[in-house]
């Protein structure tokens, strides 16, 4: 990471004081008349790496939605590093299902725009989180024509770019090459060993045997497990 | 319904109902001036009370909007979305009778006068919420209605102030010079009011039952009107038939609008102690 | 309103001035629609001159009203795809920039297919104006801002409804009514010059005010009700 960015970081961390990255308390969403979780509860410490597994109608998107403040829990709270999570969104990256960028502009048309919402106006940021995602800066095709690995990439590009030290992935590995699924999982490690708390939800556990720090199961949409990886892994 | 208080509330608009319907009908003198269209006029009853209890109900909607963006509390959606249903209910009432009277005082069902433009908009307007409720996402639906509800009350003005070029041929409400004909208007007005209440009441209840049981949505009152309007065009083909035949049909139609959104109330509380019944029997397993 | 909304409102209008630029959407579905309502409505009337000016005032409107419905649809369409929207709500960019610059953007789109549609509507209609130029001027710009201002916000509640491409006229119609009608009052009596379109202008004017102000007011609420 370039000096510059690295104190930019340093900075944020000092903002954040001891608080918790992530404090879920008592959260359940009600949709129509199906609870999709009911009275989770869940604090994350910073800088490690939490994968979040289920079966598929679990409720792990919408508990990573509710974490990134896009949608409101029918009952309960969010704090992020000790804040309202709609107070706190500069310090999150949320990488969704769907990759959040628009199919008619370059990649680094994509981040310019976004990062101005962060009011970042520099290239150099961007330019760094392109690199780390491993693509080139210079690339002038629309992401229309991108490939699914590189649209991937490009997400997770989107959601970094300001440095967050808290990071939410939802399934960064689906429909992705193995080669990019590796280089993503490569860059994640390097961000949690520089302190970033990272959240992941995926099926592919193979590709994080040596990150992740500790699984959280639901079911049905209650929290019904934490259990450390390295029990997981025995 | 817990209240003790509702069967006697229900019995009471019963009987006021009656009363006014037997003052509408029979008990207050004929107005003889032509305009007014003779016996048709007696439409006027049920018409005049409709219309009022309807823009009631739209203004309490509104507060009850801005109540819920406020303070985010249920009951004040609860008590939008009741206000709102049967503020429609009661124009699709006005609006009905307002075209059978029309039929046989001008001969024809509908004019573009001010009056009744603004209150098709008006209309048109709550049905556009009603439908909004209905189609939203689940989690967003009540704040969108709140937001809807205060952008169409603050249409309202510019609705009446946009309208007013229009040749009035709706007549002032001026005929009402003996105390027998103000009498039977008044009857009818109090009972007009008690009925919207106790349904209002009872519309309210069962939405507040419903986000207790996870509400949805459930049939929505907004339809009616027009499917039994298109049949009574071809009844009344000349315009100059019996007058009181007109009242006759009016008062029959604003009981088949009122039925038919109890009915469908009805229906909904049946579906509801269902689900309710399923919900303990899964919960005793 | 703060210098940094004024900066992101700039910001999103330029994004969406691009992608326009780029795909052409909204441009060519409206101008598309606009020039079939001419046409029908050429066909069905087949209107003198004298009478073209009384019902121009109208049928430019109609077309207007739909075409802002397709050309609002279709911008909103794109900050969905791909979920772009939501990147948008996670970033603490304040969403009044995101409306106003929709807002604009549409206003642009709608005006530069009336700059098409006038010279168009001369040619098919054989018409002339006997009123000012600068009062139809002053008419085309408050009622394109009073059907984009309300409809960009309706829009913004119609994507989160099933069927939502049918769900913003559903909303947005029987709302602008009283603007169209002055809309329509106004462009006839310029054209026709029977009387003075002032009043109707005046009524447009406050009409815009207070309706850019409660979307103002409301949108946030709106655009975060999940």
């Amino acid at each position: 990471m370039p000096p510059a960015h690295q104190a930019l970081k340093d900075t944020e961390i000092t903002l954040s004081t001891t608080a918790p990255p992530v404090q879920v308390q008592n959260v359940s969403k009600i949709f129509g008349r199906t609870a999709a979780l009911r009275n989770v509860s869940v604090e994350l410490e910073r800088g490690r790496f939490y994968v979040l597994r289920g079966e598929n109608g679990a409720g792990k998107s919408t508990l990573m939605r509710i974490i990134a403040g896009l949608s409101h829990p029918t009952q309960g709270q969010v704090q992020i590093f000790g804040v309202n999570n709609r107070e706190a969104l500069d310090r999150m990256g949320y990488m969704a299902h769907a990759p959040l960028v628009y199919d008619e502009l370059s990649g680094m048309e994509n981040l310019r725009f976004f990062a101005q919402l962060y009011g970042i106006s520099s290239d150099a940021p961007l330019e760094d989180a392109m690199r780390r995602v491993g693509l080139d800066p210079t690339l002038t095709r629309h992401v229309g024509q991108y490939s699914q690995g590189m649209r991937q990439r490009l997400s997770l590009a989107r959601a970094i770019f300001h440095l967050p030290p808290l990071v939410l992935l939802d399934e960064p590995f689906s429909n992705v090459d193995p080669e990019s699924a590796n280089q993503i999982a490569k860059l994640l490690a390097d961000m949690r060993s520089t302190g970033t708390t990272i959240l992941l939800i995926t099926h592919q556990l193979g590709l994080l045997a040596n990150i992740a720090d500790e699984f959280l199961f639901l079911s049905a949409g209650k929290l019904v497990s934490r259990s450390p990886a390295s029990q997981v892994h025995a | 319904m817990n209240s003790k208080l509702y069967p006697f509330f229900v019995g009471l608009v019963f009987v006021l109902l009656s009363y006014g319907t037997y003052q509408g009908l029979v008990a207050a003198p004929p107005v003889e001036e032509l305009a007014a269209g003779g016996e048709a006029q007696r439409i006027f009853y049920y018409h005049v009370p409709a219309a009022i209890v309807s823009y009631t109900l739209f203004a309490l909607n509104f507060l009850a909007s801005l109540i819920y963006l406020w303070k985010r509390s249920s009951a004040a959606d609860a008590f939008a979305v009741a206000t709102a249903e049967v503020g429609v209910v009661f124009a699709s009432v006005t609006l009905a009778l307002g075209m059978i009277w029309a039929r046989y005082a001008w001969g024809h069902w509908w004019a573009w006068d001010m009056r009744l433009t603004t209150f098709l908009i008006l209309w048109l307007l709550y049905v556009s919420y009603l439908v909004l409720r209905r189609a939203a996402e689940a989690g967003s639906s009540a704040v969108m209605a709140a937001a809807l509800a205060v952008i169409i009350f603050l249409d309202v003005p510019f609705n009446y102030m946009a309208n007013r070029w229009f040749r009035g041929n709706h007549p002032e409400p001026v005929t009402l010079q003996s105390p027998a004909l103000k009498y039977a208007l008044f009857a009818n007005m109090i009972a007009f009011v008690a009925f919207g209440a106790v349904i209002v009441w009872f519309r309210y209840a069962l939405e507040r039952v419903e986000q207790r049981v996870a509400a949805i949505h459930a049939q929505r009152a907004a339809q009616g009107a027009f499917s039994l309007a298109l049949p009574a065009m071809f009844f009344f083909q000349n315009s100059h038939g019996n007058p009181i035949h007109y009242t006759y049909a009016g008062y029959t139609v604003a009981w088949v609008i009122y039925i038919g959104y109890l009915v469908l109330l009805t229906r909904k509380v049946a579906k509801l102690k269902r689900e309710e019944q399923e919900l303990r029997r899964s919960a005793d397993r | 309103m703060s210098s940094s909304v004024l900066k992101l409102t700039a910001v999103n209008l330029t994004k969406d001035l691009r992608l326009e630029w780029r795909s052409r959407d909204v441009f060519n579905s409206m101008l598309f629609f606009a020039v079939l309502v001419v046409v029908i409505f050429s066909f069905s009337f087949e209107p003198t001159s004298e009478e073209a000016r009384r019902i121009a005032g109208g049928l430019f409107w109609v077309a207007f009203l739909f075409s802002t419905v397709v050309a609002l649809n279709q911008s909103w369409a794109r900050e969905l795809r791909n979920g772009v929207l939501d990147a948008y709500r996670i970033s603490p960019s304040p969403p009044e920039a995101l409306f106003f610059g929709k807002c604009l953007g549409n206003f642009v789109f709608v005006t530069a297919l009336e700059c098409l549609m006038v010279p168009l509507f001369v040619l098919f209609y054989n018409l002339s104006s006997a009123g000012s130029l600068w009062q139809l001027l002053l008419v085309l710009a408050l009622g394109t801002w009073a059907l984009v201002i309300t409809g960009t916000f309706f829009a913004v509640m119609s994507i989160r409804t099933r069927n939502r491409e049918l769900m913003l006229p559903l909303l947005l119609i029987p709302l602008s009514i009283p603007a169209v009608v002055n809309m329509v009052g106004a462009t006839t009596n310029i054209l026709t010059a029977d009387s003075s379109p002032v009043p109707q202008i005046k009524f447009l004017a406050v009409y815009c005010v207070v309706f850019t102000t409660a979307c103002f007011l409301l949108f946030e609420t709106v655009l975060n009700a999940e």
